[in-house]
């Protein structure tokens, strides 16, 4: 049989397949979220599993962090061919070289083909888990400050062989295990992956026996052209044009004082069915840990055009050909040259990329883009480590104790808890009886901010305020805040949110002002005292509809003077909206 | 004689169980209004047909066993009372706050979920319990009494109070539910370490959020039911269905709402559990319940039907999480309603959408436009135009033709037959993604399982859900229409304690488990002496919630023993922990320390001994000779027509086929054999 000759699938036979495509993806994820050990994998749900096809496209995506995924798995599976031209059934490698496809060195990833019995390599398989720990010189996988990929410290897996005939290959998890702090938890979360990709191998040579692999492929093709139809109908309905927009991340140490913008213009070209994202105006790569591995920078693009469009567009290889990137090589987003460090290359810097690329899609046309989401990582989503006084154990974890960062959108007020912009809001938020289960602290407080939204016609999320403490002993606290000096800002005339905070309460209660990015020891009796942003608005927040300003007034988010002064209502002390007074006001 | 009676969204299901032990099924509208008179018409419906008068029959009954949608409905509605929200100083937006996490990451047009109790109404309590139960800071009583005044103020109607750490000091929790008392009178109120032991403070909130703000409606609906019936005659025992899929006395049930959350659709895989013990030998059963709007799945284990806590009312994420344990029941949009359209890329898809009840389907001819996955079955020829409902209802097959053409057809360029094998095809595949769902969580292989086909619409695609699922065998029971009912029967006097007591296989605190151990099993005792007093027989099943260290979801392990006395009973719990991670995740870590989280003692109380019995024939029409159907890839064929309810048991038969009774029908493909079973059930092999 020829390619010509290739069975033609109808629109029902097409959906089934995607949803079983879909169904063996997110039952990979849902074995991963179970089994996974470390906070980071179980509670942030910071991981991700995806089908690609033998040719590395990318096929079907589990519900899982944006900023993993869109890009990236299929370098990395190209990686693993070019390493390991003789592929065999029962191997799989593990990944994650930022200098290869991988997002970040944190991001331990297990690759798997899918190989017959024949023989043939039909489907490549990605298991992507951020771990607690990689082995960095400090306690931090996120080390926004290292110098290179030296100082930072990461062991870097290029593609290298962990299983072969279906046995690990231990010399690999022994290397691991002398280097990576909390090695049982590493070796749990390194398991919990291995039996997520077993998983979906068993269930595609599965589906490939029943249905027939020359279908399976006819069905890829298929499916690929159905969701690149699909982006060019969602295209063609932004708005023709070009607009560039900034956003700039904060002055850290390595970088300039006046911090780094990124610079991104979007030309969408009705015709050809094009949006042309241009990232390459944008400065050299720092020696520090915030430069954008390739896999996320990509990536990051590709959400602000995804959170600017019709969000039903499948995600896939056949949509994204109707995007096209300019990349600068060794640019700080673009295409960092090894050895320079992407240590925290998935969230700060890569945010506002996805932030400029929105927000110029926001100007292009009303009803879409969106606001720019708030700033990673704040103290209260800090690294933590330090001896438990209960046990007389060390422990490491990442806590996800508060956060909103939601910006507004055009149609809809914030998705609260979105962390940031680049995990999309999957992330789950810690319980304080939990958190203080598993670490020695104390949670004084975790409450929403009134008056701290980013208005617009649709707002963007109140910032939070947590304070916590360690109980009975000392606390490094890892953290790397963006945020704080340029703020989330709003698009189509919707307003910035507030800057970002980073304080330590001390034992006389005095508040102290921290580095953004720190690695602080808390003493016994003293507190961090971490605001997280919310994010921007976007339109004007004087046409927001009344009825939301006044239910925002009764809940205590919003207050009636910020209610008269931004939004121009007015609200009565029992909270019910005074059309007159608020006729005048809006004049 | 026994009545169990199941109020459904469109439906309410009644099934009275003889003298004899014979039982007997009727269907009467839902009036959602007065649900008690969807209840009394149903009664008297089967007291008509008993030719007796409904005080008669109602005077010969011992028990009346009811599950409701009045709970999930008032929440789904907003219908609950004005409740309060009181948490610990410095901690008001629990219910704000959730646990995060988000469905379809690039969707910004869904709403960020409002808090299930406002804002407006959050009271921060000054106190602070501290992890290991200490008292960090005071109760601040006048603080409360200056809350409680301003309840009184705002007038409202209930009262949920969540602190934090309560789970291991309740002393504030306690004295806050005092201070309500003297200072808020007849407001009723739930304390959170009382109605959910559970670590993690937004699911016991919640929980007990839910469970304040149902008190009051919950209370007048039993209270009024009760009242009812008995002026109706009865004097039996009114019980209730619980969402752990036990009874409770109505009584009981309101002082306890949250469990009525899943009343009734917990029943569905007690009765799966029973036909399957009849007539297979699979170790595992998946039960799927087709309504007219939502398919439910539920499963039983190797016997055991596994509990989840992370039950949702609405979406994943976007709804409430109910925090409470309640059976696993995932529930999708699809049924005979789901609508089937075409997208700009030339993609069918089935559902989210449903035409539901009103208008329906195209072809119940009252106003709806869009074609339903019942309109494609009525256009294959699965479903008799003429025999809907048993008659009761006509159907208009043109119609439903014409709108398969109009809207399926023709934009995918195939025939109208072949759309509508597509639309099947499609909700098929829907349904099998919400199967695969659940017994993935639970680590069930379908195909060491058996799949029992429930709800009026089952039998229409049910084959091929199975041969798609690797399912050797189909059951579809004869009381199948009504299967929420019909668990009812089989269901127990049922209560379930829970206590949360850490300790680890490394350092097993045998002296402090077998405390709480004897604590739950005095609970137990108490509601058996109690309720469950002359009861035909009880017993008390352990369970613990276990992982491994440093993972944050536990699950569920039976314990063989209610005492710790040797090492071997540890190892054999640690084995047994291995193994169902094992079933559940496939992979063990042998190596790895085992945490103990949550222990939990079921009191079940067997009202009656014996089984099941038998539904009696009550059909005036006999079902015979032959209907064209088509099918998916084979086409046309002459599908020959049996009637379900007179069919002999024990013969095989070979489809094509179609088997009738006045509440289903049932579709077999030349693929499949089947027979009627000798306990009255439809085996089928696709």
């Amino acid at each position: 049989m020829t390619d010509q000759a290739k069975e033609q699938l109808d629109g029902a036979q097409l959906a089934i397949l995607a949803n079983r495509f879909e169904g063996i993806s997110s039952k990979m994820g849902n074995t991963l979220l179970r089994t996974g050990r470390s906070g980071v994998l179980n509670r942030a749900k910071d991981f991700s599993c995806c089908i690609l096809t033998a040719d590395h496209q990318l096929l079907a995506v589990a519900e899982s962090l944006p900023i993993h995924v869109l890009s990236g798995p299929d370098i990395m599976a190209a990686s693993m061919v070019e390493f390991h031209p003789e592929l065999k059934k029962g191997d799989a490698f593990l990944h994650n070289s930022p200098y290869h496809g991988c997002s970040h060195p944190a991001d331990h990833t297990i690759i798997m083909p899918v190989i017959d019995d024949d023989g043939t390599h039909h489907f490549t398989l990605l298991a992507k888990a951020h771990q607690a720990d990689i082995g960095n010189s400090i306690p931090t996988t996120d080390h926004g400050t290292a110098r290179d990929v030296y100082e930072e410290g990461a062991l870097i897996f290029p593609a290298v062989q962990v299983m072969k005939d279906y046995e690990t290959i231990d010399d690999i998890i022994r290397m691991c295990q002398m280097r990576i702090r909390v090695p049982e938890q590493w070796y749990g979360d390194f398991l919990a992956m291995l039996g997520s990709a077993l998983i979906g191998e068993r269930e595609l040579l599965a589906l490939g026996r029943e249905v027939g692999w020359e279908t399976l492929h006819a069905f890829t093709d298929q499916w690929f052209e159905y969701s690149e139809k699909r982006m060019i109908d969602a295209v063609r309905e932004v708005p023709a044009g070009t607009h560039s927009a900034q956003s700039t991340h904060d002055a850290i140490p390595g970088t300039p004082d006046e911090g780094i913008t990124v610079t991104s213009t979007v030309t969408v070209d009705a015709e050809a069915a094009i949006i042309d994202v241009d990232l390459r105006d944008n400065a050299d790569q720092m020696n520090c840990g915030l430069n954008v591995s390739e896999a996320c920078t990509r990536t990051a693009a590709y959400i602000g055009v995804f959170n600017s469009i019709d969000h039903t567009v499948p995600k896939n290889a056949g949509s994204l050909r109707r995007v096209r990137l300019q990349l600068k090589d060794a640019g700080v987003v673009g295409i960092p040259r090894h050895p320079i460090s992407c240590s925290a290359s998935t969230t700060n810097l890569a945010d506002r990329i996805v932030s400029a690329t929105q927000r110029a899609m926001a100007e292009l046309g009303d009803g879409f883009g969106m606001g720019e989401v708030g700033c990673f990582c704040p103290p209260s989503t800090s690294v933590v480590s330090g001896t438990d006084p209960r046990t007389g154990k060390p422990y490491v974890n990442q806590l996800f104790l508060g956060h909103t960062a939601g910006a507004g959108a055009p149609h809809q007020d914030a998705w609260l808890t979105m962390l940031h912009v680049g995990n999309g809001g999957m992330c789950f938020i810690d319980s304080v009886e939990l958190d203080e289960v598993y670490t020695p602290i104390h949670v004084n407080t975790r409450r929403l901010v009134p008056d701290s939204e980013g208005a617009g016609r649709y707002r963007g999320a109140p910032a939070i305020e947590v304070e916590f403490g360690p109980v009975d002993c000392r606390m490094e606290a890892g953290f790397v805040a963006d945020g704080k000096i340029h703020v989330p800002q709003g698009a189509r005339a919707g307003h910035a949110s507030q800057p970002s905070e980073q304080l330590r309460r001390t034992r006389n209660k005095e508040i102290e002002v921290l580095d953004q990015c720190s690695i602080v020891w808390i003493e016994d009796g003293e507190t961090l005292v971490s605001i997280a942003q919310g994010g921007g608005g976007y339109g004007d927040p004087r046409t927001r509809e009344p009825e939301r300003v006044a239910h925002d007034v009764r809940e205590g988010l919003v207050s009636r003077e910020r209610a008269a002064e931004i939004y121009a209502v007015a609200i009565t002390e029992g909270g019910e909206i005074d059309s007159e007074q608020t006729a005048a006001l809006r004049g | 004689m026994r009545f169990a009676c199941d109020t459904g969204g469109t439906f309410t299901d009644l099934i009275v169980e003889d003298d004899a032990g014979g039982l007997h099924m009727y269907k009467a509208a839902t009036t959602p209004a007065d649900p008690v008179k969807g209840v009394l018409d149903a009664l008297a419906l089967a007291a008509a047909d008993m030719e007796m008068s409904l005080a008669d029959l109602l005077a010969k009954g011992d028990m009346l066993i009811h599950g409701t949608t009045h709970a999930i409905n008032a929440i789904i509605t907003g219908n609950t009372a004005k409740t309060a929200f009181l948490t610990t100083a410095g901690h008001p937006d629990i219910l704000v706050l959730r646990e995060g996490g988000r469905i379809e990451p690039f969707n910004f047009v869904a709403p960020y979920p409002e808090p299930y109790l406002p804002r407006a109404l959050t009271f921060e309590v000054p106190e602070r319990i501290d992890s290991a139960g200490g008292v960090h800071t005071a109760l601040d009583e006048a603080a409360v009494i200056a809350i409680a005044e301003e309840l009184k103020a705002q007038d409202v109607e209930a009262v949920a109070v969540c602190l934090l750490w309560s789970i291991y000091n309740s002393t504030h929790e306690l004295r806050v539910g005092e201070l309500l008392e003297a200072h808020l009178p007849g407001v009723p109120y739930s304390l959170s370490h009382q109605l959910n032991p559970a670590l993690r403070e937004y699911r016991r909130a919640s929980s007990t959020a839910i469970d304040a703000s149902l008190k009051p409606l919950m209370g007048r609906y039993l209270g009024g039911l009760t009242e009812r019936l008995t002026e109706a005659g009865f004097m039996g025992r009114t019980l209730v269905l619980t969402s752990q899929g036990g009874m409770l006395d109505a009584s009981d049930l309101a002082q306890k709402p949250i469990h009525a959350i899943n009343s009734g659709p917990s029943m569905a895989p007690i009765a799966g559990r029973h036909y399957a013990r009849d007539d297979s030998d699979a170790p595992n059963v998946i039960i799927a319940d087709t309504g007219g709007t939502t398919y439910d799945v539920s499963l039983v284990r190797q016997g055991r039907i596994p509990l989840t806590k992370e039950t949702w009312i609405g979406q994943p994420f976007r709804g409430h999480m109910t925090g409470f344990p309640s059976i696993d029941i995932k529930s999708v949009g699809a049924g005979g309603g789901s609508i089937a359209w075409v997208d700009a890329g030339g993609l069918l898809h089935v559902g989210p959408q449903s035409a539901g009840a009103v208008p329906g389907p195209v072809c119940y001819g009252s106003g709806g436009t869009e074609p339903t996955l019942t309109d494609a079955c009525l256009t294959l020829g699965y479903v008799d135009p003429d025999y809907f409902l048993g008659g009761t209802m006509q159907l208009d097959a043109g119609a439903a033709a014409q709108v398969v053409e109009d809207k399926v057809a023709q934009p995918l360029n195939i025939s109208v037959m072949d759309a509508a094998a597509a639309i099947v095809s499609v909700a098929t595949e829907n349904m099998v993604q919400a199967i695969a769902d659940i017994t993935v969580n639970q680590g069930i292989d379908p195909a060491d399982s058996v799949l029992i086909g429930g709800g009026g619409a089952a039998g229409l695609n049910s084959v091929f859900i199975a041969r798609r699922l690797g399912c050797p065998t189909l059951l579809i029971p004869e009381t199948g229409a009504g299967l929420s009912a019909a668990g009812a029967l089989m269901s127990d006097l049922t209560n379930e304690y829970r206590a949360t007591f850490f300790t680890t296989s490394g350092e097993f605190d045998r002296a402090g488990v077998n405390r709480v151990l004897e604590g739950l099993r005095a609970q137990c005792q108490v509601f058996i002496d109690g309720p469950g007093s002359g009861a035909a027989s009880n017993d008390i099943e352990y369970t613990v919630e276990a992982r491994y260290a440093s993972q944050v979801w536990e699950i569920e392990v039976p314990l063989a023993n209610d005492t710790f006395t040797d090492d071997a009973q540890l190892a054999a719990l640690v084995e047994g922990f291995h193994a169902m991670h094992e079933q559940i995740f496939a992979i063990r870590d042998p190596g790895s320390v085992i945490e103990f989280v949550g222990w939990t003692a079921t009191a079940r109380c067997r009202l009656r001994a014996g089984d099941g019995g038998r539904l009696g024939a009550g059909a005036d029409r006999s079902v015979s000779g032959s209907r064209k159907v088509y099918f998916s890839g084979a086409g046309e064929a002459e599908a020959v027509l049996h009637d379900f309810e007179t069919m002999a048991s024990g013969v095989e038969h070979q489809g094509p086929a179609i088997i009738e009774s006045p509440f289903t029908t049932v579709v077999a493909d030349a693929d499949t054999s089947f027979q009627r079973t000798a306990a009255g059930s439809l085996l089928m092999r696709p």
